[in-house]
């Protein structure tokens, strides 16, 4: 057994997060990720090929495709493709069952899902954090905008934010390098939207891509799909970013390969003593100890683990004794939305892959006018505009020469968007531990997780406003659109957006929650979660900053504790 | 317009460029593993009548063909598959019964008639919209998405007819005029 000042499990966002500051804090850290490890710049196989040099020109790799056999979950999401693939995980590696439709996305590599995220950075405000307070859903949060924010600006000023400050109480502003530059389209729809509707806001994303220099990495050179690597360091992963501080500090040690079955928890101590690992190519297990563990595992990772570390004390998963473990699991709802043409601007373009698009900020249920009985709680919309491609020719009648010189030229402009939504915490979202276990022994999550009323209610606006907005705007042949179709249908199903979070909530009460303010387990102090399974509530905006912050707070309240021989 | 409004005759005739015989020459060791060679030519001609050479290389040059041979190959599951093949054989089949000879055999005019008749029926009233596009279709909607994928994701329709967006900025709002082709 290898001794440690602390064991990270996982290395994607929050893991690398976890890394760098209790590495930088002093503690021999050791990161524990159960998927093969990435190198920065070299295993970006993918980045800047162009379409021709793939066999399959970059496809889109849909379930059922020859390319996706090893993917018939992960396939499920538009963001799987051929230049991506290698960044997900091969879902015979970790299988899991659904009680309802629930797609679980995830990566198998140093870094996580860092390399392949979204990266839109939005913080939370205190409309979210009082939000189960106010409407009773849910606990209380343990903490406030207050606590948070100076961590927020902590987090932003090391990772690179771009974006335009509003002022704004519902979506606080930040520490921002420039924002990216909106196109003609979308500032049609920006300056239509807020004349029609005074109080509603449309701005450019903020977003984890640097417009400046930052800390040796580069500005984005608008490549576009950012999700293939960066090598110039322009978008925030692990690999540009977290992985290279705490490495810089000669007290990080990374294991790939290894996949967590279980915590060993010490009773007479009432700690985490260690870390059982199974070697993924090997099957053979070792153990680590550590003073301190933090799970950043992902989501449903972490909770899978902790609901596996079983003992006399905790029959029901280690810190379970309140029996919420595994409950009130959450994602956010999307693909709920809006489209339409602009008509005219046929002389504006534009020129580079920004890979963003613009935010239309939550205005429901901010105690105004704009308030709605049928659901509480709110969505922001993303989406863009943008001029129709060559793809047009294949939705309309015309071959030969006129379709060839009719596409040489760029189409209409066209403006879609989604609503994000936020939803409930629920006691009946759940996940649990089925009697099979994978090939490392592990036994399979099981998934039971369905949209409420409150968030089938809130889709309606969702698209119903938004048609309203782009008319308002001056679009035309506005179209309506919800990807929902049923509760047990693939489409807009819990976990599609890859906001899954809850299972580990914090809570002020040890009966009803598994962890206290500070991210740390109520029932066993020197163990932190501070992943999505964290997360009392939803809110509408992507949540990864908010882990991020959360995660950097929880390092220095645990090192601090560990400081006061607390630990 | 060089060839005018109309699809034109050269490229029919199988005058071939340079562009197109070199494409042609480096295929040399290339085989299709799921078409055979008449249905190789087949989609290369159907596919060079939808995007036909005119300043710049058309479809057949770009090898949209052999993407094709890749697709059926390497990506579409096999009813998808055998659905493409099906629809290969039923254009020869009314190519057939319409003038006795297989689509490849037929005079371009003739050729130009048969895909307007599939096009037309493809594509109801020429709206883009249509909620339910008729079945038997299925497969010219898939050639010609095929073909436009072919085309302009390869190096000839990405850089020669269109052109890759530069690295380096972003500009959010620029005069077409300064750009002149769509991005590819």
């Amino acid at each position: 057994m290898i001794e440690y000042d602390a064991i990270v499990i996982g290395s994607g966002i929050t893991g690398g997060w976890a890394a760098k500051e209790l590495t930088e804090k002093g503690l021999r850290t050791l990161v524990i990720e159960r998927g093969r490890n990435v190198v920065h710049r070299k295993d970006y196989i993918t980045e800047h090929k162009p379409s021709w040099e793939m066999p399959l020109r970059d496809a889109r790799l849909s379930v059922g495709t020859k390319g996706a056999e090893e993917f018939p979950i992960q396939a499920r999401t538009g963001q799987f493709r051929e230049s991506n693939k290698h960044f997900f995980m091969k879902d015979a590696k970790n299988p899991y069952i659904e009680d309802k439709p629930f797609t679980w996305i995830q990566g198998d590599q140093v870094g996580g899902k860092s390399l392949i995220w979204g990266r839109q950075v939005y913080r939370w405000s205190d409309l979210d954090f009082e939000a189960n307070l106010r409407d009773g859903h849910g606990v209380d949060w343990p903490v406030r905008y207050a606590d948070i924010a100076p961590w927020y600006s902590y987090v932003e000023r090391f990772i690179g934010v771009s974006g335009e400050k509003l002022g704004l109480p519902q979506l606080p502003d930040g520490e921002f390098q420039p924002p990216m530059e909106m196109n003609a389209g979308e500032k049609f729809v920006k300056v239509g939207i807020e004349k029609a509707f005074p109080g509603r806001h449309v701005t450019i994303g903020r977003v984890a891509i640097l417009t400046q220099p930052l800390h040796g990495r580069l500005p984005c050179h608008y490549c576009g799909p950012c999700e293939r690597g960066c090598s110039t360091g322009s978008y925030f992963s692990s690999q540009s970013s977290t992985l290279p501080a705490a490495r810089a500090t000669g007290r990080l040690t990374i294991v790939p390969n290894s996949v967590v079955h279980s915590l060993i928890y010490d009773a007479r101590k009432n700690r985490v003593s260690g870390v059982r690992v199974v070697d993924t190519n090997t099957k053979a297990t070792r153990e680590y100890s550590a003073r301190l563990v933090f799970l950043c595992a992902s989501t449903l990772a972490t909770t899978r683990i902790l609901l596996n570390s079983t003992s006399p004390q905790f029959p029901n998963g280690l810190a379970n004794s309140s029996g919420v473990l595994g409950r009130y699991l959450m994602d956010h709802h999307f693909l709920a939305g809006a489209y339409g043409s602009i008509e005219g601007l046929l002389d504006h373009y534009y020129q580079g892959n920004r890979p963003n698009g613009i935010y239309v900020l939550r205005f429901r249920n901010l105690g105004d006018d704009a308030s709605r009985r049928d659901y509480v709680r709110g969505f922001g919309y993303q989406g863009g505009a943008g001029r129709e491609g060559w793809g047009r020719g294949g939705s309309g009648r015309g071959f030969g020469v006129e379709l060839k010189r009719r596409l040489h030229d760029p189409g209409n402009w066209s403006f879609g968007m989604t609503g994000f939504g936020e939803c409930l915490p629920r006691e009946d979202n759940y996940v649990t531990l089925s009697d099979k276990t994978d090939e490392f022994g592990i036994p399979l999550l099981k998934i039971h997780c369905t949209w409420g009323d409150n968030e089938l209610a809130m889709r309606k606006d969702m698209a119903a406003s938004g048609a309203e907005m782009l008319e308002a705007a001056g679009c035309t042949k506005v179209r309506t659109y919800d990807a929902y179709t049923g509760v047990d249908q693939l489409g807009a199903e819990p976990g599609f957006a890859i906001h899954e979070m809850g299972t580990a909530r914090m809570g002020r009460d040890p009966k009803t929650s598994v962890l206290n303010a500070h991210n740390q387990a109520h029932e066993v102090p020197n163990l932190f979660v501070t992943d999505g399974a964290c997360m009392a509530s939803s809110s509408c905006v992507n949540p990864s900053i908010t882990y991020m912050a959360l995660t950097a707070r929880a390092c220095d309240h645990a090192v601090e504790e560990l400081k006061r021989r607390n630990l | 317009m060089l060839l005018g409004g109309a699809i034109s005759a050269p490229t029919l005739m199988g005058a071939l460029d340079a562009a197109t015989r070199s494409t042609w020459t480096t295929a040399q060791g290339w085989a299709p593993r799921t078409l055979s060679p008449a249905q190789l030519e087949l989609v290369a001609v159907m596919a060079d009548h939808i995007i036909p050479q005119t300043e710049t290389p058309g479809a057949r040059a770009a090898g949209v063909h052999r993407f094709a041979d890749t697709l059926l190959s390497d990506h579409y599951p096999a009813s998808e598959r055998d659905q493409f093949l099906a629809g290969l054989a039923n254009v020869d089949a009314r190519a057939r019964s319409r003038h006795g000879k297989t689509f490849v055999e037929c005079t371009a005019d003739q050729r130009v008639a048969l895909l307007t008749e599939m096009d037309d029926v493809a594509y109801p009233e020429g709206r883009s919209d249509a909620a339910d596009p008729p079945p038997d279709t299925w497969f010219f909607r898939r050639l010609k998405e095929v073909t436009l994928v072919g085309y302009y994701t390869s190096q000839m329709g990405a850089t020669q007819e269109l052109h890759v967006t530069p690295f380096g900025v972003y500009r959010g709002d620029i005069p077409y005029s300064s750009v002149g082709r769509a991005w590819a």
